[in-house]
């Protein structure tokens, strides 16, 4: 089954082609189309990670412990004394991205049925969103770094038409502003990557120019005995993350001398990928265009959005800034690590002060965000697992938390939480999972946010007593976060939800009934998984486990 | 060298069927009471009167066999496992039977309380996932489950506070208790994240065999152990092992409401009657003090001393707000915050037994004080009605109620002895172990450290005041109400509490008469104490406290004629100050019954409870709300309005280059084109075709180059 990645991330592209090519007249199929298709996709998702070999021994510098590879050569040419260029198409999983597809899948698909009632120019609404799905489900699976930033850039457009054609009042300004903000990201990573093709090659592909041995071609390619021309150079991201790929005395070589701005080109290199996944994680400062996307975003692509989309920043840090660069990112672990602990709390500040509901949501996003940097700080195995399991949780916590404030916002048209009141007479059934996603979010034990978050402390505090990526004192303050949680959470609850029922408008009173089907279809698996996964945590640990534990020795052997 | 996972593989026995359904029991009353509609109650209490004859009948299989520990593995981190663990020791089984005991009890009044309550399944099942989180922290042996369960006990809490959720005030209270249950919970964290760094589990048992390993070197805390074979040295910073102490602590601090985090308690009064028993007197606050008991040999002596000096503080603070409050439930929660004081100081001095013995006896006269409360309040609030509104939990409408409700008042007696510390009941053999643990304790350290006795002492004697003076003021003199809606006849509709209401309340006094424990007034000599023994403690000698086990026995004797002497004679004094202060007509209770709130700087000092509550409020409260706005202001303005700022910069450079392109470039552009068409014309007017004109052209040329040719 070599092939399943490939149709995991082209059935939703063929689907968007398929509503393009289906006439006006059939428009209700359109929606029936992309909902059995991301089905489809789900279920082709959950089959890979079923049969996702947990026991076999994973390093993440080595392709060959990779699982359903999908290799073929792109395109390949000639650069004279430049080496050879070439690309491939390269799709993959192990334990750093197959609880991220997973995740995707399920994200998607709820997705899709949240957009069930989208209403106008639906032929485009949903080719977008399957565009979206096949550029989402590829990012995470594209191994090729040539190929992943293809997919990487590509999730951009769909996007901002989703936000600036279907979104709320201010969509052009939120638009826009994502989609630059991101795109500013996008350079930064651009730069590296071909910093990063300069200087690494594929020694298999070279052993095949050449006629040697793999091993040989490495060490003749450290003695220089290899003509340049001869150098095969590569965008394997699993050849990245091997400091023997990279061509002595090259740009980004760690025994390099050369330095941008006076640093080395390491660090600099390194800072510019941390900046340029901090920006779609996102991290503090780089953070204000989430709240206005997701305000302005509807109901599905908020989802769509803070499920997955921010996850890309976690996942590509991991993948390329920690992976290709652990001696930078052990230098600025303390940085990050800071920046992780102030994001938590100043989100939750943020959140405190919030009268919007969705933009309530979206600083508590900001928020749980800064727990991924954290624990990717702290570079120990709880740490990086915490990172991961945190936006895995994250992902479906906050997916549930977006659909409840898209049910509030499709009867009224308004999230001021000033607006309602004792709602819990009214829509009592709305209330009770309300209450979960509020509680899951701040943490309580039992869903899987607090999973996460444990991780990520015992994680971050073994770092200062192991390894010192960051000091003692960062997780313990970030504990603080946890009561913020509380508060602005309940507080919402208890201002939306109890006291006497009553709201600005009498006129909504009519409009205020409780779930329908169509929510509870989307809501009930959601509970489901936030509690199965807070419970049983080895179903993602285990996928997990055998990477992050090569990930985290791979970070530290520079250390050492 | 110790491996690890010697300690912590799983293993099994076949006790754990009965702990599995301990547990499963409430929760299968949860899930299942919400939609059992008029059954509710009936279904609810049958379901916790198996879960007791269980516990009853565990405890009866196990009080006398050595602790059994059954483990296994949960889930894992890379390499590391996390596990689970079961204990049964004799502290389980008490806390198991206490526990499923009074919830019983609480469930079985509550079919009563709650007749007319139309959310009543929602309340049972509330009850039960309370009993269920607070079966998870007893049964577990593991701090990360204990600390899960203690969270789902918040939640629990949260939920039955805030059961009226109408009323704004209950779902306000609510979200106090769980905010500030968190804070504490903060600290059981770093608790759990030190531990974790140093042992690499979160096994008691682990932690416990470990921590008797390690060893302060240089002033650092190291462990060494071998984990699958792997060796391991973890290192901290010695201080870090005080602060793991300090830090679960803080997680008590929450939960059984000690200074400074107290202010959750007297609030949480909003809840049902017999929620207030049930979680705000007996089994949830005293998880607190359980969990104490449960790390009491991981504590170093720092944090003891802390631990005594909070208790103490508490016990004090609390004492003082009891003594002018107005509503019956009110006194009742700090008299609950100021027990609690005394059995977590009990802790801190390292009277283990005493504080769990107090526990215990304070669980079965507080749930019975709460519980005859919970009648007074159900009986007085039939008398409501469209013309007559009062607040059924005020003591200024009560008064005589001894001859309406003869056998609630012959209870709430009872207990309210056993709170006071008279011989004869309970809480006089508990409270002065206590006391003379604590003389003891401040004999061998002395110095700053009578203070904590001064407090204990002072205690005894307000417990006693407003015990009696809530008595005095709810049982004796006229009924004041029917003076106060001018309707004599009032009282015809006021009686005693039914069969259901008052049988819990008899069982409960009963079990407060010091006989229960033996037929003695050394509480050496009860069974419970000589079921106990305190151990001894496994921080590395450097740190660890002198037990109270090594002072010699004779310490104890020679105080303990004098500790029991004070103590009776403190109460004694306080009941009779009550009655000079509270008889019917005497002058405070004439003031008491006009007052709105009391005078003077005392009275408003114990009425506000030392204005904790107004500070946290005022100061804390609002400024962390003020620093969000600001801090929102600063995100939307600066860090935002630097995005925005520099998107207009770029949409300023974009004009200035656009005018650039057009006037400058383009005006080049044109420039050079204009200067083309000008030297046609000029070379176009040249070529005018007038002879004249070339000549003369050609002449100027001529003179032109002589003139440069001879230069």
């Amino acid at each position: 089954m070599s092939e399943l990645l490939t149709y995991i991330i082209f059935i939703p592209l063929t689907a968007a082609l398929l509503v393009l090519l289906t006439p006006k007249t059939y428009e209700y199929l359109y929606r029936v189309l992309t909902v059995l298709c991301l089905g489809l996709t789900l279920v082709l998702i959950v089959y890979a990670a079923y049969d996702f070999k947990t026991h076999s021994a994973s390093t993440i510098t080595d392709e060959t412990t990779l699982q359903l590879i999908h290799k073929t050569e792109w395109f390949s040419m000639s650069m004279g004394s430049l080496g050879k260029f070439s690309v491939d198409y390269f799709v993959a999983v192990d334990g750093l991205n197959i609880g991220m597809l997973l995740l995707a899948g399920i994200v998607l698909f709820i997705g899709a049925i949240a957009s069930w009632n989208i209403g106008k120019k639906k032929k485009a609404y949903f080719s977008l969103y399957l565009l979206l799905s096949s550029s989402v489900l590829g990012c995470f699976v594209a191994l090729d770094f040539f190929l992943f930033y293809l997919f990487f850039e590509f999730m951009l457009l769909p996007m901002y038409f989703l936000i600036g054609i279907w979104g709320g009042p201010r969509k052009e300004y939120a638009s826009i502003k994502f989609f630059l903000y991101t795109l500013v990201g996008s350079i930064l990573i651009l730069i590296v990557m071909i910093g990063l093709y300069n200087s690494v090659y594929d020694p298999v592909k070279t052993a095949a120019e050449t006629g040697y041995e793999v091993l040989e071609v490495q060490s003749l390619v450290k003695d220089g005995s290899i003509a340049s021309d001869k150098i095969v150079k590569s965008f394997n991201m699993i050849h990245m993350t091997n400091p023997d790929n990279y061509i002595p005395g090259s740009f980004l070589d760690s025994s390099s001398l050369a330095k941008v701005f006076g640093q080395p080109a390491r660090w600099i290199a390194f800072l510019a990928l941390l900046i340029g996944f901090a920006i779609k994680l996102p991290a503090v400062p780089f953070h204000t265009w989430l709240p206005d996307a997701h305000v302005e975003a509807p109901t599905p692509i908020s989802v769509v959005l803070a499920g997955i989309l921010l996850k890309i920043g976690g996942y590509g840090l991991i993948r390329t800034a920690f992976a290709m660069f652990p001696d930078s990112a052990y230098h600025y672990s303390w940085l990050i690590g800071f920046f992780g602990m102030f994001a938590i709390i100043y989100g939750a500040l943020n959140a405190l002060a919030q009268k919007d509901l969705k933009r309530l949501i979206a600083y508590s996003s900001v928020s749980h965000m800064g727990f991924v940097l954290l624990g990717l700080a702290a570079m120990t195995v709880e740490g990086v697992s915490g990172a991961i399991y945190q936006m895995y949780s994250h992902g479906l916590i906050s997916a549930m938390l977006f659909l409840l404030a898209g049910v509030l916002y499709d009867r009224t048209h308004d999230r001021m939480i000033e607006n309602y009141g004792g709602l819990a007479k009214q829509m009592p059934k709305y209330t009770v999972f309300i209450a979960i996603a509020f509680f899951a979010s701040l943490g309580l034990p039992g869903f899987s946010g607090f999973i996460a978050e444990l991780m990520v402390f015992i994680g971050a505090f073994k770092s200062s007593g192991t390894i010192g990526a960051i000091p003692g004192w960062m997780p313990v303050v970030a504990t603080l976060g946890l009561v913020l949680g509380a508060g602005y959470y309940l507080w919402a609850l208890q201002r939306m939800f109890f006291g006497k029922f009553w709201v600005k408008d009498k006129n909504w009173i009519p409009a205020l009934k409780d779930l329908d089907t169509r929510e509870y279809v989307m809501l009930v698996p959601l509970v489901i998984l936030i509690l199965t996964f807070g419970l049983y945590p080895s179903l993602l640990l285990d996928l997990i486990n055998n990477s992050v534990e090569s990930f985290t020795n791979h970070l530290l052997s520079f250390h050492k | 060298m110790i491996e690890l996972q010697e300690i912590i593989s799983p293993n099994t026995n076949s006790m754990v069927y009965w702990l599995i359904a301990l547990l499963a029991i409430p929760f299968l009353s949860f899930i299942t009471t919400i939609k059992a509609g008029n059954k509710a109650p009936h279904w609810a209490t049958s379901l916790l009167g198996i879960n007791t004859l269980i516990a009853i009948y565990l405890a009866f299989l196990n009080w006398n066999s050595n602790p059994i520990t059954i483990k296994g593995y949960w889930f894992s981190i890379g390499d590391t496992q996390l596990t689970y663990a079961f204990l049964i020791d004799r502290l389980t089984l008490m806390m198991t039977i206490v526990v499923n005991f009074i919830s019983l009890l609480v469930h079985f009044f509550s079919q009563e309380y709650m007749r007319n309550d139309e959310a009543k399944p929602r309340y049972f099942a509330f009850l039960g996932l309370f009993t269920f989180s607070m079966m998870g922290i007893v049964l577990f042996h593991n701090l990360l489950l204990i600390f899960i369960f203690w969270e789902l006990v918040g939640l629990s809490s949260y939920l039955l506070i805030g059961f009226w959720f109408e009323k704004k005030s209950a779902s306000l209270a609510a979200n106090k208790a769980f905010i500030m249950n968190r804070i504490g919970d903060l600290g059981f964290i770093t608790g759990l994240m030190i531990l974790y760094t140093q042992f690499q589990s979160f096994d008691l048992g682990a932690i416990k065999s470990l921590m008797s390993y390690s060893q302060i070197e240089d002033g650092n805390w190291i462990v060494q152990f071998t984990n699958n074979g792997k060796e391991i040295v973890n290192s901290l910073d010695g201080r870090w092992l005080s602060a793991a102490g300090i830090a679960l602590f803080c997680g008590a601090v929450g939960k059984s409401a000690q200074f400074p985090l107290q202010v959750w308690l007297p609030d949480a009064m909003e809840g049902p009657t017999p929620v207030s028993a049930l979680i705000h007197a007996a089994t949830m606050v005293a998880a607190g003090v359980f969990m104490l008991a449960r790390v009491f040999v991981l504590l170093d002596a720092q944090a003891l001393e802390v631990i005594a000096i909070v208790g103490s503080i508490t016990a004090f603070m609390a004492a003082i707000a009891a003594l002018s409050q107005f509503d019956i439930k009110k006194v009742l929660a700090y008299s609950t915050i100021s027990q609690l004081g005394y059995m977590v100081m009990a802790m801190g001095i390292g009277a283990y037994t005493a504080g769990l013995f107090h526990l215990l006896t304070h669980a079965f006269f507080k749930a019975g004080l709460f519980l005859a409360a919970g009648i007074i309040i159900h009986q007085l609030h039939k008398l409501e009605s469209k013309e007559v509104k009062f607040n059924t939990q005020d003591m200024r409408v009560m008064g005589g109620l001894r001859q309406y409700m003869p056998k609630t008042f012959f209870c709430f007696l009872i207990c309210a002895l056993a709170l006071a510390g008279l011989p004869g009941f309970s809480g006089f053999l508990s409270k002065d172990a206590i006391l003379l643990n604590l003389s003891v304790w401040a004999d061998e350290k002395g110095g700053g450290f009578y203070i904590p006795e001064v407090l204990a002492f002072a205690t005894v004697l307000f417990t006693a005041f407003y015990t009696f003076r809530m008595i005095f003021l709810v049982f004796f003199g006229n009924f004041r109400l029917s003076k106060i809606v001018n309707q004599e006849n009032i009282t015809e509709k006021l009686k005693d509490g039914n069969f259901t209401l008052i049988i819990p309340v008899i069982i409960l006094s009963i079990l407060s008469l010091s006989p229960v424990f033996g037929l003695t007034l050394n509480a050496e000599h009860t069974w419970f104490v000589e079921s106990f023994s305190t151990p001894g403690f496994l921080v590395p000698v450097v740190y660890a406290a002198k037990s109270l086990v090594e002072i010699p026995h004779e310490n104890f004797e020679a105080l303990h004629g004098l500790v029991n002497g004070v103590s009776i004679g403190l109460a004694a004094i306080g009941i009779f100050l009550a009655y000079i202060g509270y008889k019917p007509n005497a002058k405070l209770e004439q003031a008491f019954v006009e007052r709105r709130e009391p005078r003077g700087f005392f009275g408003q000092v114990s009425f506000y409870h030392w204005y904790q509550d107004a500070l946290y409020r005022k100061a804390i409260l609002k400024f962390i709300l003020l620093k969000a706005k600001a801090i929102y202001w600063f995100d939307k303005h600066i860090v935002d309005g630097l995005v925005n700022g520099l998107a207009r910069l770029q949409v300023i450079i974009a004009h200035i280059a656009k005018w650039f392109d057009k006037y400058f470039i383009d005006g080049l552009v044109n420039l050079t084109a204009f200067t083309g068409g000008r030297i046609g014309q000029l070379t176009r007017s040249i070529q005018s075709g007038n002879v004249q004109t070339y000549i003369l052209l050609s002449f100027a040329f001529i003179i032109l180059l002589m003139l440069y040719l001879v230069f």
